[in-house]
């Protein structure tokens, strides 16, 4: 069955450019020009992955981006013409999972989109792995402390899962960027700076003083002690 | 516990300090200068008055002991004229009623009568009295005066022995008395004037407390007045402060009519004029800006339309006829150029709109040049370059934005594959205490000094006509310039034709805290090592350019010596 892609884009030429090549790879595009009716279309069509364009007319792209992540981990690639980082930060604090600056490069397009949709890659020999005072249930996606479940997306959850299933490893923000987003080149490490952000604030108890995710100065994170 | 006064040192500063204060407070100055005016007057006023009360005292009670010492000296010469005096009365008896007359008629118990000596010795004439007060007191001149002097009053100042052993200030009368059968007898009278001398230092004590109070009074109301004086320019003054400091509606209160208050009105002129204006820039600058903003999203979307576009029909050129195919490549090239170009105009504009934002970092710059020789590598060997990296220093994280600077790096890399001709390249990497340094050596076509000048410039090429391998915009060096402005470091360039040329980045250890020196030598420590029989006096030719100094405006031989230009 193919990948079902959302394009939400309200430039008409570049979203049928974006469905012609993702057609030839092999996805399924649908498509949504107006920002007020994405969600709407996200809920109707359930995508595999959406691709969404910042500057949309009717709702703006980062208030779709944080509605659909509030329903459901599906992975989420921002597009925007915009490269400064007070946007590109802004953007992913709202749920995206990664951007792509315009114009990008159809290949680095598509082999993003396939490393988000890849079943989990690297399967850790323990089924369940401990970090801090959560306990990762790697089987079935889900992180609980004691007996609360705590909701990740699934690349929040991969984050996690990486640093806990080497507990000793001081993770650099590089080897993040290849492990968990499958980057094979020297890519923006702010992606993995926010997104650590965010994981802290759903998985600390104080998002200030960190305990499972914690960073290592000059170098990169680790997994805290697990107590 | 220690205080400051017990230290040593306090009293040295306290000169200083003081000068500090006088020079400081316009209070401090005015007050002293009219405390220092007004104690003269004080003093002088007091002295004067001091000093003819003292003489008022003086004078008057030496009157009054002339008036005394008369009156009773011609009550005893009447009463002795008068008497009857045979020879057997005995001598010392008249002189004794004729002392007691007198004391009679004196105020003073200090008398004394001595025999005019030379007189008749013959006669037994009463001996010579003196009261214990007068003994010794009495000089030979007044004595000698009085004893030439006929019935006239002499009178001489003495220190009369006091009780205790202390003086007191008096006078002493002396006048002839004739005592008939006896002779001439000098007759002193003492008048002692220590009432008259505390008189006067009552006067004076009070004069001198009085002097102070006024002093003091005299400063404490210039104190008060100077400060009414001195406030509206301590406002003035602190309000110029807060506005230099970023605060444009802060204004000086205005009122009444007089030089203050213009004062007043002319600094709020002056402020709402410079408010209107940086308000007017600041606005520009916003308009400027999100004018760049708004392009680049309006360029951009459809030129990713574009590029996706080509890069499809570029995948598929093999299934094209040749003409076709070889359009493929050709639009899937340019459309890559234009992207890469319409990026450097758009960071170029934001620098010139001063829209920068740094995003620093903590970043090993010889891991960032690794990295970036290992991106380069193959392109360096497709043009048969040798690319190393010698890194004897600069292993500790420095504060940068790492995106900008590899950036840099890459752009200089490059730059030094295209023209190196085929010789190796050479990144070196090294920091001293202030700075952290980073050169780029290739030993190819080098410039001359007419392209060293030029080679930041916006879009200018060394050689139009070279074949361009790599593709730049003609921006590159222009962006990588002021992404060195931005982190306050230097961009530098030496070179020389035949021998290659050498760019150096430093950039400083601690953000945006001035370079000493940089860790690296430009010109580089091999410029003169070429051949200099194939270019000639390749080093006289060298030329040095600082790129941040002419971006500054300095004179670019500022640091370097200009060896001279090529003819």
């Amino acid at each position: 069955m193919n990948s079902r892609i959302l394009v939400v884009d309200d430039d008409t030429a570049l979203a049928e450019m974006i469905g012609i090549v993702l057609r030839t790879e092999g996805f399924d595009p649908v498509f949504c020009e107006d920002g007020a009716l994405a969600v709407d279309i996200f809920r109707s069509s359930k995508p595999d992955l959406v691709l969404l364009d910042l500057m949309l007319p009717g709702l703006d792209g980062i208030e779709v981006c944080s509605r659909i992540r509030a329903e459901s981990g599906t992975p989420v690639i921002m597009l925007t013409a915009k490269s400064d980082t007070a946007d590109v930060v802004k953007g992913l604090e709202s749920g995206a999972d990664d951007y792509m600056v315009k114009p990008f490069n159809p290949k680095e397009l598509v082999a993003r989109i396939k490393t988000r949709l890849r079943p989990a890659s690297t399967v850790p020999a323990a089924e369940q792995l401990r970090i801090g005072d959560l306990v990762v249930d790697v089987a079935g996606h889900e992180v609980k402390r004691g007996d609360a479940r705590i909701n990740l997306t699934p690349l929040e959850f991969d984050l996690l899962l990486a640093l806990a299933s080497k507990p000793q490893q001081v993770f650099t923000r590089e080897m993040l960027l290849e492990q968990v987003w499958g980057y094979h080149y020297k890519a923006d490490t702010r992606l993995v700076n926010v997104h650590v952000q965010r994981l802290r604030a759903k998985v600390e108890q104080d998002p200030d003083n960190p305990k499972i995710v914690m960073t290592v100065r000059g170098v990169g994170y680790r997994a805290g002690a697990v107590t | 516990m220690r205080y400051r006064w017990m230290d040593g040192r306090w009293w040295r500063q306290l000169p200083s300090q003081l000068v500090g204060v006088w020079r400081r407070s316009l209070q401090v100055r005015t007050v002293a200068i009219t405390l220092l005016l007004t104690g003269i007057a004080i003093l002088v006023t007091g002295i004067y008055m001091a000093l003819s009360i003292s003489n008022d005292l003086y004078q008057s009670r030496l009157d009054q002991a002339l008036r005394d010492s008369s009156r009773a000296t011609t009550s005893a010469q009447s009463t002795l004229n008068a008497s009857d005096v045979s020879a057997s009365d005995s001598g010392k008896n008249l002189l004794n009623s004729t002392l007691q007359t007198v004391q009679g008629a004196t105020s003073s118990r200090l008398i004394a009568a001595y025999r005019v000596p030379g007189q008749d010795v013959s006669i037994p004439a009463p001996p010579d009295r003196a009261s214990p007060g007068l003994n010794g007191v009495i000089s030979d001149e007044l004595r000698q005066q009085v004893q030439n002097g006929g019935t006239k009053q002499f009178y001489q100042s003495v220190a009369l022995p006091a009780g205790n052993g202390t003086t007191d200030p008096g006078i002493v009368v002396g006048t002839q008395l004739t005592l008939p059968s006896f002779g001439h007898y000098e007759l002193y009278i003492g008048y002692n004037l220590r009432d008259s001398e505390n008189t006067l230092l009552f006067v004076q004590g009070t004069l001198l407390l009085a002097g102070f109070a006024l002093i003091l009074l005299i400063g404490a109301i210039t104190w008060v007045i100077v400060r009414f004086a001195v406030q509206p320019i301590r406002v003035a003054a602190e309000t110029s402060e807060r506005l230099a400091a970023g605060d444009l509606a802060v204004r000086i209160p205005e009122h009444g009519e007089d030089v203050f208050a213009s004062l007043a009105r002319s600094f709020n002129g002056m402020a709402d004029s410079l408010q209107s204006q940086i308000n007017q820039l600041a606005t520009l600058s916003q308009l400027q800006q999100r004018f760049v903003s708004d392009v680049s999203h309006e360029l951009r979307t459809p030129l990713t339309t574009i590029r996706l576009a080509g890069d499809v029909i570029y995948d598929q050129r093999e299934s094209f006829p040749p003409a076709t195919e070889r359009t493929a490549e050709l639009l899937h090239t340019q459309i890559e150029r234009f992207d890469r170009l319409l990026s450097d105009l758009l960071e170029i504009s934001r620098y010139d709109a001063g829209s920068v934002a740094l995003d620093p970092e903590p970043t090993n710059l010889v891991r960032l040049a690794d990295d970036v020789v290992d991106e380069l590598r193959t392109l360096a060997e497709q043009n048969g370059s040798e690319l190393r990296l010698d890194a004897p220093g600069g292993y500790f994280d420095v504060g940068m934005d790492p995106r900008r600077i590899r950036r840099v790096v890459r752009n200089l890399i490059g730059n030094a594959i295209e023209h190196g001709d085929g010789k190796p390249v050479v990144v070196t990497v090294d920091s001293n205490e202030s700075a952290v340094a980073l050169t780029v050596r290739d030993y190819g076509i080098g410039m001359s000094q007419q392209e060293v000048n030029h080679v930041f410039d916006r879009f200018w090429r060394a050689d139009p006509s070279r074949k361009r391998t790599i593709g730049g915009t003609g921006l590159g060096l222009a962006i990588s310039l002021e992404d060195a402005t931005l982190h306050s470091g230097w961009l530098q360039v030496w070179s020389a034709p035949g021998a290659g040329s050498c760019f150096r980045l430093t950039l400083p250890r601690v953000s945006g805290k001035e370079i000493a020196s940089s860790p690296l030598p430009l010109p580089p420590t091999d410029a003169g090592a070429t051949d200099a029989a194939a270019t000639g006096a390749a080093a006289t030719d060298a030329a040095v350019i600082d790129g941040g100094a002419r971006v500054h405006g300095h004179a670019a031989d500022e640091q370097f010596t200009d060896r001279g230009a090529r003819a």
